[in-house]
């Protein structure tokens, strides 16, 4: 019931055609920062404006730290390093060149460049295939301290512990600075907001999720972060240019851990993954800073970091996350679902050209593939193929090596010999995105979704490598291949699409998983033990799927599967593994009812899984 | 009888929706329970309430008759909880061994355990110094069977216990379990899909829909008929 009610509350809550939703979201708080950016210089003193261009600068800053952490998902402590670069390249430029047009468009263009040229080799450190988050985390809390160092034994080029001051900037007056740090947040405030709450963006948050899913619907997670490094080291910089080129001052503590900490507290003050909120918090960090310093001299960093406590323990949603939240819960007692869509999502279908009925290629073929583990063997010398339009089940005993078997045909990195050759292609040492390109689909043991993206999202970021995915506003489209399309409709998950997903069952997200896997339109999908803990009704809707995908597309399906009667059913051959090698490879009946399975694998009962309720 | 495991109109949920609703029932020292229902009817949820992952929004736990609602998870181990997770909650980065070690309050009874371990999942034993996170998926559940088992508990919960093992296991499972009542008189509440497996093994068994108990009854050779009747609702 509740489902249904969701889907008619958020059909009423279409926007007008031609204003489209994000123009909505971003446009109204712009429209304030506006208000207030003209009309500060007339109600506040000298003073106050002076602390607030400050204040603007390192918000644009303590933004980026917000896409990174609240976003991405990546805690970093040195986007100081960047607002650094950018303070010095203008502080340097200046100082050695003086003033003028060409100095300072040389001085971005060298704030921008090696802004660009660092990030791009922190990121490449920080997330090759393989590395994990915190290594990520202690570079970004090692770089500053390698910039203050460099800084320090600069000489009189980068002023050393004094900094660099004295130099003639840019003539601007107050109030002109004070409109121009304020446009520029707000500017920075609607293309991050507009390009985060976009198609695109929400790629962002499913890495955060579970970024081994992503890796396995195609996505170059690595190259992504990479991107996203590079793009906010540059505006971290830009950001130091315009605090340096305003306040006259290049310091170390600008490019400092310290203000690289400080940044990560403004965020989590003013609440991680909320855009505004990182603009607040450092807003009001800086101007309490800017007058406790003042006035208190000594106790005042004691009473910013009590207040921090205090809100992080009360409020650990931060300023404006616990304000989001209690607006939310203030619907929720309203009796509004939690939807998160704002839009109703339209289900579509993606035409493709039909498959030769007859189409049997050879589109998986393991030549003495082996794993070992140390001295441990898992697999030795497993050989075998399978064709398109064959649904060839996998059994064997607990630790035979059947989810090894998989992981070695869809990570290229996993197997320690042999050759795989998937739709024709060796996969030499291929990571999981590129092998996905060439037409593997695979679906986990544990179902794997994107737990806090709604089920519609986690269906499109399947599609994101086929359809590119806009930078500007959500689709109120979803179109899948028929295939993913009859997932998502006999499951019942076409009446939730507005829905997160970790407000699924178990059963609905191993469904919505393999959905999202179809919707990669594979020639070989590997499945392992994808009827674990499903009802037998639920079983047997899997099956009809299955049978049809096999039948209807040609598909070439391998099935970890301990359901002998299951397996049965479904199979096309069967392929039994022991201790890590092939131990039977044939026609269902053959291998089934081959002594070799009582011995090792049902023991002395008939295999009665089938017995699984309905 | 004072009951292993006493439930009493217990009530809990996500954020602002109930999941379990008024919940009663009771467990006998020594008795199998089993708790049968479709997917996403709230059957993991109660089990997390009855060990306080998931706090208690009304009603009380009673275990061996005394009030544990609002006691910590830990706590409840020490009155002689024990809980086999769906979830594959392993330390991945331990040995099997010391994985094991960590199912007991100290190290007095570990020799014990192993032989009795052999005897289960002799699987285990042959791989005791080998890195959990190495085990395949099956061979990960034995080892989170084990841990519960051998800290000898006086009333154990089993989430999905037979997912992802193998036929033959499956049936050694089956045995070690009524081993276990018989001779430690361990009472258990089992959550479980595998309908012949559980019908096998419990006294009693409830249907869980939408967070509440709709049937329940002893097990006889009509109760598979019976619950798959609740199933196809």
């Amino acid at each position: 019931m509740r489902d249904r009610g969701s889907a008619l509350r958020s059909m009423a809550s279409v926007p007008q055609p031609g204003m489209p939703n994000w123009l909505i979201r971003a446009g109204l708080p712009a429209l304030v920062g506006a208000a207030l950016v003209v009309a500060g210089p007339w109600i506040l003193d000298t003073y106050m404006l002076n602390i607030l261009v400050r204040a603007l600068f390192v918000a644009i800053a303590a933004l980026t730290v917000d896409v990174l952490w609240g976003f991405s998902g990546t805690l970093t402590f040195g986007q100081s390093a960047f607002f650094g670069i950018g303070a010095y390249a203008l502080a340097i430029g200046f100082t050695q060149f003086g003033f003028g047009p060409w100095q300072a468009l040389l001085s971005l263009a060298a704030a921008v460049g090696m802004a660009a040229a660092v990030a791009g080799f922190v990121g490449w450190l920080s997330f090759y295939p393989g590395s994990t988050p915190l290594y990520a985390s202690v570079i970004s809390l090692v770089l500053p301290i390698i910039l203050v160092q460099i800084l320090y034994s600069g000489g009189s080029f980068t002023g050393s512990s004094s900094g660099l001051v004295g130099f003639e900037s840019f003539d601007l007056s107050l109030e002109g600075w004070f409109r121009l740090a304020g446009a520029t947040v707000i500017g920075a405030l609607v293309v991050a907001s507009v390009a985060l709450s976009s198609d695109a963006g929400r790629v962002l948050s499913a890495m955060r999720d579970n970024d081994e899913r992503c890796t396995y619907l195609g996505i170059d997670t690595s190259l992504v972060r990479i991107g996203l490094t590079v793009i906010t080291g540059v505006v971290a910089a830009l950001a130091g240019f315009g605090y340096v080129g305003f306040s006259g001052v290049a310091a170390p503590e600008n490019a400092g851990f310290v203000f690289g900490t400080q940044l990560v507290v403004m965020v989590a003050l003013g609440g991680r993954g909320s855009l505004i909120g990182a603009v607040v918090g450092a807003v009001v960090i800086e101007v309490a800073s800017a007058y406790l310093s003042s006035s208190l001299p000594f106790v005042w960093e004691l009473i910013v970091g009590v207040a921090f406590v205090v809100v992080i323990v009360v409020l650990p949603g931060g300023l404006f996350g616990s304000l989001r939240d209690a607006a939310t819960a203030l619907r929720g007692r309203i009796g509004a679902a939690p939807v998160l869509a704002l839009s109703p999502v339209t289900l579509a279908t993606l035409e493709r050209a039909a498959v030769a009925p007859d189409r049997n290629d050879v589109v998986v073929e393991a030549d003495g593939v082996s794993k070992h583990f140390g001295s441990l063997s898992v697999l030795s010398g497993v050989s075998f193929t399978a064709r398109q339009g064959e649904l060839v089940s996998i059994v064997g005993p607990n630790g035979a090596g059947k989810t090894t078997l998989i992981r070695c045909l869809a990570d290229g990195r996993e197997r320690s010999e042999g050759t795989v050759r998937i739709a024709g292609h060796a996969i030499a040492r291929l990571a999981p995105d590129r092998i996905v390109g060439l037409g593997l689909g695979r679906k986990f043991q544990a179902a794997s979704v994107f737990e806090t993206l709604s089920v519609a999202d986690c269906l499109r970021i399947a599609r994101v490598k086929s359809d590119p995915p806009s930078f500007v506003g959500a689709s109120p489209l979803l179109a899948l291949p028929a295939a993913a399309r009859a997932v998502v409709e006999s499951s019942g998950l076409a009446e939730r699409l507005g829905e997160q997903a970790r407000f699924l069952s178990h059963g609905l997200k191993q469904a919505l998983e393999l959905a999202m896997v179809l919707a990669l339109e594979p020639r070989v999908l590997l499945l392992d033990e994808p009827t674990a803990g499903l009802t037998r009704t639920e079983r047997q809707v899997f099956a009809g799927v299955l049978t049809e995908l096999v039948a209807r597309e040609r598909l070439c399906v391998l099935i970890i599967e301990h359901d002998l009667d299951f397996v049965r059913q479904i199979s096309s051959r069967i392929i039994l593994l022991h201790r890590g090698r092939v131990a039977l490879d044939g026609p269902v009946a053959d291998v089934v009812d081959d002594p070799l399975i009582r011995e090792i694998y049902t023991g002395n009962n008939r295999p009665q899984r089938g017995e699984v309720m309905s | 009888m004072i009951a292993a495991l006493e439930l009493v109109n217990l009530t809990s949920g996500y954020g602002s929706s109930s999941v379990v609703h008024g919940v009663s029932l009771e467990i006998a020292p020594g008795e199998i329970f089993a708790l049968v229902g479709k997917n996403g009817m709230g059957k993991s949820s109660l089990l997390k309430t009855i060990l306080s992952f998931l706090p208690a929004w009304d009603g009380a736990v009673r275990l061996d008759g005394r009030d544990v609602t609002r006691l910590a998870p830990f706590r409840k181990r020490a009155l002689g909880l024990a809980y086999v997770p769906q979830e594959q909650a392993l330390f991945q980065d331990l040995s099997v061994r010391d994985n094991l070690r960590l199912g007991l309050s100290d190290d007095r009874g570990f020799e014990a355990s192993l032989a009795a371990i052999s005897g289960w999942f002799p699987v285990l034993t042959a791989r005791l110094s080998q890195r959990a996170g190495t085990l395949s998926g099956g061979e990960q559940k034995m080892l989170i069977v084990a841990r519960g088992l051998i800290a000898e508990p006086r009333l154990l919960l089993l989430d999905e216990v037979t997912e992802g093992l193998q036929p033959s296991v499956v049936d050694r499972l089956a045995e070690v379990l009524a081993e276990t009542r018989r001779d430690r008189g361990t009472a258990m509440l089992l959550v479980e899909q595998h309908l012949s497996f559980v019908l096998g093994l419990a006294d009693r068994f409830a249907v869980f829909k939408r967070g509440e108990v709709v049937d329940s009854g002893r097990v006889d050779a009509g109760s598979a008929e019976r619950i798959d009747e609740h199933m196809r609702l």
